[in-house]
């Protein structure tokens, strides 16, 4: 086989060799295709072995293909709901606008329905059939307005799954109740291990706390199939997330996400953690949470670390629409303010410019094809710097178009944790020469998944 | 290919030399790749991992 292949071949441009931390290997990827390879990092400069490269050439349009129609193909199978403006909180890094939380205004119920029927037929035009498309509520605090979202629940109970992400101050047993009895995912969001660091961020708008409010929400979603946590990483709680993953493992939360936060909105710069700090902190974090399974049996998922993960693993597996480029939204799913209008994704909507039109009014496919959606589906990270040059580009996607547009000041801008991201790149690739990466995934996530190619 | 491109966060891109091959025998290669249909829709403000959790 290695006769055959011509001398360029064997030192093939494409690959980009990475120094990821590991005493014995080094990584090679072709960022054109998301194809990865572990190497013996003594030999790297080598390339690829030819038997490795000889079969990799078979697959690479495949792969190409594959990558083109996730990032380029997807029709969207989600809708983000936003049943209010308001909310009881105020949150220092909140994406949407004080005065539309503040004094903001409800989706009257006929409203919230009606718009639920159009996004049923929309979908039912672009899904294949015994699909069903998502339907999120979140926000500001969807159970404000209660009333709205449990008679949207039941009325397209049939027609879509429904999630709720909620800061959990409303879930009394009665809407616990109603979730759980029709298998609504719910998430909660929680910024410390005790009051004094949650209240840091997270607070009424009279400055009380909620923290012991979440975890009796906590102690009562335990056991439930379908549930997660929040923490947002700042400033404020970054010394604390091996005791928040202790927390959590202890209440048995299925799955958390450990956020950078977004910083689209100046609040949130505020208490932007820098890059370095953030590592440090959420691999102490991570590498908790692996010691609790260890001892436990019982696994913690982080679950925006296992996305990029699976993003390396199994590309078109990936579960979060963050991490690649361009991102989830305006295509993989769409967001519903409360005033009817569409969004990419609710990150805009406090950002007048990326409204794409009315659902009642305009419809989807409008607000799909709109300038307002395109502006953010056209962020492309392979045509601009520094991620066109990146190995890593289509693992990270530079997230988020949002706050690279409002903090770094336009779409072709890398987001606010440019550095994180390849240290959870890097972080990823080590477990996986070390055979450990499924200790970070939950059981049988690749159920479902065919094995494409295979080595080592 | 003469050079590791380090991902270090350190700010900067850093550059370091390629060590010359050792003694030991080679650490073999491992790539692999799982393909399927996409379905996610997750994003920062949500998350729900498993694709058939909530169906």
């Amino acid at each position: 086989m290695t006769a055959a292949l011509p001398p360029e071949a064997l030192r093939d441009p494409r690959f980009q060799p990475v120094d990821i931390g590991h005493d014995r290997y080094a990584a090679l990827t072709d960022p054109d295709t998301a194809f990865w390879a572990l190497v013996d990092k003594n030999r790297v400069g080598e390339g690829l072995d030819p038997a490795t490269l000889a079969a990799y050439h078979q697959k690479a349009d495949g792969f190409r293909q594959e990558l083109h129609a996730l990032r380029f193909g997807l029709k969207p199978s989600g809708v983000y709901l936003n049943p209010t403006e308001r909310c009881n909180l105020d949150c220092t890094y909140c994406y949407l606008p004080d005065t539309q939380r503040s004094g903001g205004k409800h989706m009257p119920v006929g409203t919230l329905l009606t718009s639920l029927g159009k996004l049923r037929d929309y979908f039912r035009s672009v899904m294949p059939e015994g699909r069903k498309p998502r339907a999120i509520f979140h926000g500001a605090e969807p159970l404000m307005n209660q009333a709205a979202v449990f008679a949207a629940i039941d009325v397209f109970g049939d027609d879509f799954v429904f999630g709720l992400q909620t800061n959990g101050t409303l879930l009394d047993d009665a809407a616990l109740d109603f979730l759980t009895s029709r298998n609504v995912s719910i998430g909660l969001s929680l910024d410390g291990p005790v009051a004094g660091i949650t209240d840091a961020t997270r607070r009424t708008w009279g400055g009380k706390s909620v923290h012991d409010k979440v975890l009796r929400a906590m102690e009562k979603l335990r056991g439930y199939g379908s549930w997660s946590v929040i923490t947002t990483c700042t400033t404020e709680n970054l010394p604390y997330l091996t005791r928040m993953v202790e927390l959590f493992h202890a209440h048995e939360v299925p799955t958390c996400m450990l956020n950078t936060l977004r910083c689209t909105l100046p609040g949130a710069r505020g208490v932007k953690p820098a890059d370095g700090d953030m590592d440090k902190a959420f691999f102490a974090a991570l590498d908790r949470s692996h010691e609790l399974y260890r001892e436990t049996g019982r696994k913690l998922m982080v679950a925006n670390f296992a996305n990029i993960l699976i993003g390396i693993l199994a590309p078109t597996a990936r579960r979060l629409m963050c991490d690649i480029s361009p991102c989830g939204g305006g295509r993989a799913f769409f967001a519903l303010a409360a005033d009817g209008g569409l969004y990419p994704c609710s990150e805009f909507i406090g950002l007048p410019r990326f409204n794409g039109g009315s659902l009642l009014t305009g419809g989807v496919e409008a607000a799909l094809d709109s300038a307002a959606f395109r502006e953010v589906t056209t962020r492309d990270v392979d045509r601009f710097s520094p991620c066109g040059d990146c190995a890593i580009r289509h693992f990270c996607g530079s997230p988020c178009p949002a706050e690279a547009f409002e903090m770094n000041g336009g779409m072709e801008k890398i987001g606010a944790f440019c550095d994180f991201y390849k240290e959870q790149v890097n972080y990823a690739l080590r477990l996986i020469a070390d055979g450990k990466a499924d200790d970070y995934l939950w059981d049988g996530w690749d159920e479902g998944t065919e094995t494409v190619f295979a080595l080592g | 290919m003469s050079q590791i491109v380090s991902q270090a966060a350190a700010g900067t891109v850093a550059t370091q030399a390629t060590v010359a091959p050792q003694a030991q025998p080679a650490a073999p290669t491992i790539a692999s790749r799982k393909s399927c249909n996409p379905d996610g829709i997750g994003l920062s403000h949500y998350v729900l991992m498993d694709r058939k959790a909530a169906k």
